[in-house]
């Protein structure tokens, strides 16, 4: 053994091992194997439980046959790595193994409730103790071998491979959303063809790898190819495909809730209402750097302004036209950031986000109170907002019938007012005003020293990051016809900035992105509802790991991050001005 | 000693001004952090065309000074003015519109912008034609910046920084320009090359109030200066009697 792995190698061997162990011993715990041990990836074939448990092996066996860290002593050959591979999943396998011969000896489910015998014996592979132990190490062995082989193989095979699984688990995934449309567009043929008992059919499966793996496969020649002739093409040809390209976007973009029917369209109008808010939020917080963690309140401000003006139902019972309500409800959110941004203008950082997640809390109160209640309605809200949108649309226009409802047209002014607020944005952030923010945000008291009126354009971003939250506000309030002030919790201010923190603060494609991955996401993945927010903190957490800047960083604040941590924490923290730094 | 320094407060300033001469006049200005008493009543003025250096040991309250000149710290007590007009109250950006550029101390450059934007920023209030003459003038005096134009502040050499740093200040297109510790962390040959840049600067027209630990370099450039010790003005003479000034020598120049 001696010669096989040294001592150093053994240890993180081990290290990765036991990490592997806890990894699947906390998927079991949490209930998240038992939940999904029935539900099929691919029919008769393998289920969702199994793969979560096959993947830590596999990942594990993965990461221990990636090059250490430390390159100081002898590099491993593949046949080594297999081998760390291999130990990797056999620890995790054999932990697991002896987890489930105590579970079934012992009834520990007075503790760990998720512990069935029926998970137990799904585990076990059906087999009696002893053979089963031996069962789960071998098989955990094995893949962690497999892992440590897909490093150790080509790039090429490699990228082809673990596209062809993931295109295998996504098609397998999406069955909930896919196969339901389907059937309702006549395609059953098609979705039988696909799907058996939810999961993917043995020749479906087949199918998508090859499909993912050969995509992977071509992906790059291809690229290089399109960019070469791209490149080469003429100036003239080159904006035309720009055209193209962007014009293709856009259509898809607006026929998407005629493709993908109600569901999807209404979780489209979900993440567009929660995009519109993330992009008002990013003025104030990815612009100007005002950590704001009240943001909530421009939101309830703006739908609460909307029932009022436009209801009839409600205490002012005056029901404007929506179209008309827009611009009072505007300026009313807009003052409301004056208001909220004036006595907060001359704190920092942490103070200022304390302050702001009070005043959030203090208008959701408000909304609720029973002081109010004749003119908000408490707890009640406000019933009865009417919809300047039409409730369905049903036209024939030619051969083509359009037909559409709820969501499926709301979808478009929450897009139109998204795309209205992203330009907006965007031509701010490169005006003269968004290099005031910029200043102010790197170094207050420098800014003001070369004249930039810190205290107006503070109040300019929260005005305007009101301004766009309350739209968002306005829109939601339309969409359920009604107001309560309980959708305007603590939680909307917190997703909102985490959309911005994982798309990349300052940057609209990020931004864009965010909202799609924490909004859209989550409300696809429907099966796993219990385990969201489980699930959520750990994308979170890998996030900031391994991309700490978000998915699309801003130009230039990327490398700034790994750069000067340590001086933008005193920068956020500093309570006064000049002078912390620099005194010798 | 020949020449005996004039002790504030008992005889006038050497150089015999009205007060309409004056650029900047500082009279009995108190400036607190909070509890602590920073300035304790500081008196002191430049005239057009000079170089008046302040100079004091570390946390005499020499940046608190600049600072409260420029607006970024208000005085409790006293008057700041301005080509005679009282600027005391006033808030920082108004005060730079008004002809004081501040080229703080620590070279404190938006390090994430990149050297064109930092000087953009500097004529952050003016637009026309002048602006692009200044911005000639400023690259003119530091070539080091035009050859960098496009990099990141944050990536520039300590004096290149700190070059930008002043240049940002020219930006603004100031009546008296105020130089917090210029030559803190630069070698001696940046250093002398810094105080020559001064000294140009100021030919060009523009009016000086440096702060310097280098005490002897500074009152080489400078025609006055003015002693600070915990908030309070102690000395003030000529530049020359001040380097001669064996108080001066002992506590700042390094001699025994
Ligand atoms: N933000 C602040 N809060 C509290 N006290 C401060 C603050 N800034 C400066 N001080 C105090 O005010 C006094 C004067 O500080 P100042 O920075 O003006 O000194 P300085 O003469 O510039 O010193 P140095 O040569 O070290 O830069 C010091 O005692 C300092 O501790
Ligand atoms: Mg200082």
């Amino acid at each position: 053994m001696a010669e096989l792995i040294s001592g150093r190698q053994l240890r993180r061997v081990a290290t990765i091992g036991a990490v592997a162990a806890v990894v699947v011993l906390y998927l079991c715990m949490v209930g998240l194997v038992e939940a999904f041990k029935d539900r099929n990836v691919v029919t008769g074939v393998i289920t969702l439980g199994a793969v979560m448990l096959l993947a830590v092996p596999l990942i594990a066996g993965y990461r221990a046959a990636l090059p250490a860290r430390d390159p100081s002593g002898p590099t491993p050959g593949p046949a080594q790595r297999i081998v760390f591979g291999l130990l990797v999943g056999l620890i995790a396998g054999a932990v697991l193994g002896v987890f489930v011969l105590i579970a079934s000896a012992v009834d520990v489910r007075g503790v760990l409730v998720r512990i069935s015998p029926p998970l137990l014996a799904f585990i076990s592979f059906g087999l009696p103790s002893g053979l089963a132990q031996l069962a789960i190490t071998g098989v955990g062995g094995l893949v962690g071998a497999l892992g440590a082989l897909l490093l150790v193989s080509p790039a090429r095979i490699r990228n082809a491979v673990t596209s062809g699984l993931v295109a295998v688990l996504f098609m397998s995934m999406i069955e909930p959303l896919l196969r339901p449309r389907l059937e309702q567009l006549d395609y059953t043929a098609i979705s039988d063809f696909l799907y058996k008992a939810h999961g993917l059919t043995e020749m479906a499966s087949i199918l998508c790898f090859v499909v993912g793996a050969g995509a992977a496969l071509l992906w790059q020649p291809g690229n290089e190819l399109v960019r070469r002739s791209i490149e080469a093409a003429p100036v003239q040809t080159r904006r035309r495909i720009r055209g193209w390209t962007i014009a293709v976007l856009v259509v898809a973009v607006l026929i998407l809730p005629q493709v993908s029917g109600t569901f999807l369209a209404q979780v489209a109008v979900l993440v567009g209402l929660y995009l519109l808010l993330a992009l008002g939020l990013n003025i104030v917080v990815g612009y100007a750097g005002l950590l704001d963690l009240g943001y909530v309140a421009f939101f309830a401000v703006g739908a609460y302004l909307t029932a009022l003006l436009t209801s009839p139902d409600s205490s002012l019972g005056i029901g404007l036209p929506f179209f008309v309500a827009l611009p009072i409800v505007m300026l009313g959110a807009g003052m409301t950031g004056l208001l909220i941004g004036a006595p907060v203008l001359r704190l920092r950082g942490d103070y200022l986000a304390i302050v702001t997640l009070g005043f959030g809390e203090i208008a959701r109160v408000l909304f609720e109170s029973d002081a109010l209640r004749p003119w908000l309605g408490g707890v009640q809200g406000i019933l009865g907002i009417p919809s300047p949108f039409p409730v369905r649309i049903d036209l024939q226009l030619g051969t083509t019938h359009i037909f559409a409802t709820g969501p499926q047209v709301l979808y478009y002014p929450i897009f139109a007012f998204c795309a209205l607020a992203a330009v907006f944005a965007y031509r701010l952030s490169n005006s003269r005003i968004g290099r005031a923010w910029n200043a102010m945000r790197e170094d207050e008291s420098v800014a003001e020293a070369t004249g930039v009126s810190t205290v107006n354009y503070k109040l300019l971003a929260f005005a305007l990051g009101a301004t766009t939250g309350c739209l968002s506000g306005a829109l939601f309030a339309v969409q359920l016809g009604s107001v309560f002030p309980g959708s305007f919790d603590v939680f909307v201010s917190i997703t909102v900035l985490a959309v911005i923190i994982l798309g990349g603060m300052g940057s609209i494609p990020g931004v864009i992105l965010g909202a799609i991955v924490l909004i859209g996401l989550p409300e696809l993945l429907r099966e796993f509802v219990e385990y969201r927010i489980l699930v959520y903190g750990a994308v979170l957490v890998a996030m900031m790991l391994l991309r700490p800047e978000g998915l699309i960083p801003n130009r230039g604040r990327q490398r700034e991050l790994h750069e000067a941590e340590s001086e933008e924490e005193e920068e956020t923290l500093d309570g006064d001005l000049m002078p912390q730094r620099g005194q010798t | 000693m020949s020449s005996q320094p004039a002790v504030h407060g008992q005889s006038g300033p050497p150089a015999a001004q009205t007060p309409a001469e004056r650029v900047l006049e500082l009279n009995g200005v108190h400036t607190y952090y909070g509890n602590i008493h920073a300035l304790k009543g500081v008196t002191m003025d430049v005239a057009p065309g000079e170089i008046v250096t302040l100079i004091g040991s570390n946390g005499a309250g020499k940046s608190t000074t600049l600072r409260t000149i420029s607006g970024i710290e208000r005085a409790r007590e006293g008057t700041v003015r301005l080509n005679g007009r009282d600027i005391t109250k006033m808030p920082a950006h108004e005060v730079v519109a008004l002809g004081v550029g501040h080229a703080p101390e620590g070279r404190r450059v938006f390090s994430r912008m990149s050297v064109a934007e930092n000087l953009d920023l500097g004529a952050f209030r003016r637009s026309g034609p002048d602006v692009a003459t200044d911005l000639a003038r400023v690259y003119d005096l530091f070539p080091r910046l035009k050859e960098r134009r496009t990099q990141k502040a944050g990536t520039l050499s300590g004096g290149e920084q700190q070059m930008l740093a002043i240049g940002r200040a020219l930006m603004t297109q100031p009546s008296v320009l105020l130089l917090d510790e210029p030559s803190m962390g630069l070698s001696p040959i940046l250093t002398e090359q810094i105080f020559k840049i001064i000294s140009e600067i100021n030919d060009q027209g523009t009016t000086v109030l440096l702060v310097e630990q280098n005490a002897l370099m500074a009152l080489n450039v400078a025609q006055r200066g003015y002693v600070l010790q915990t908030g309070k003005i102690i000395l003030s003479d000529t530049a020359a009697n001040l380097a001669a000034n064996e108080q001066v020598r002992q506590a700042y120049l390094g001699e025994i």
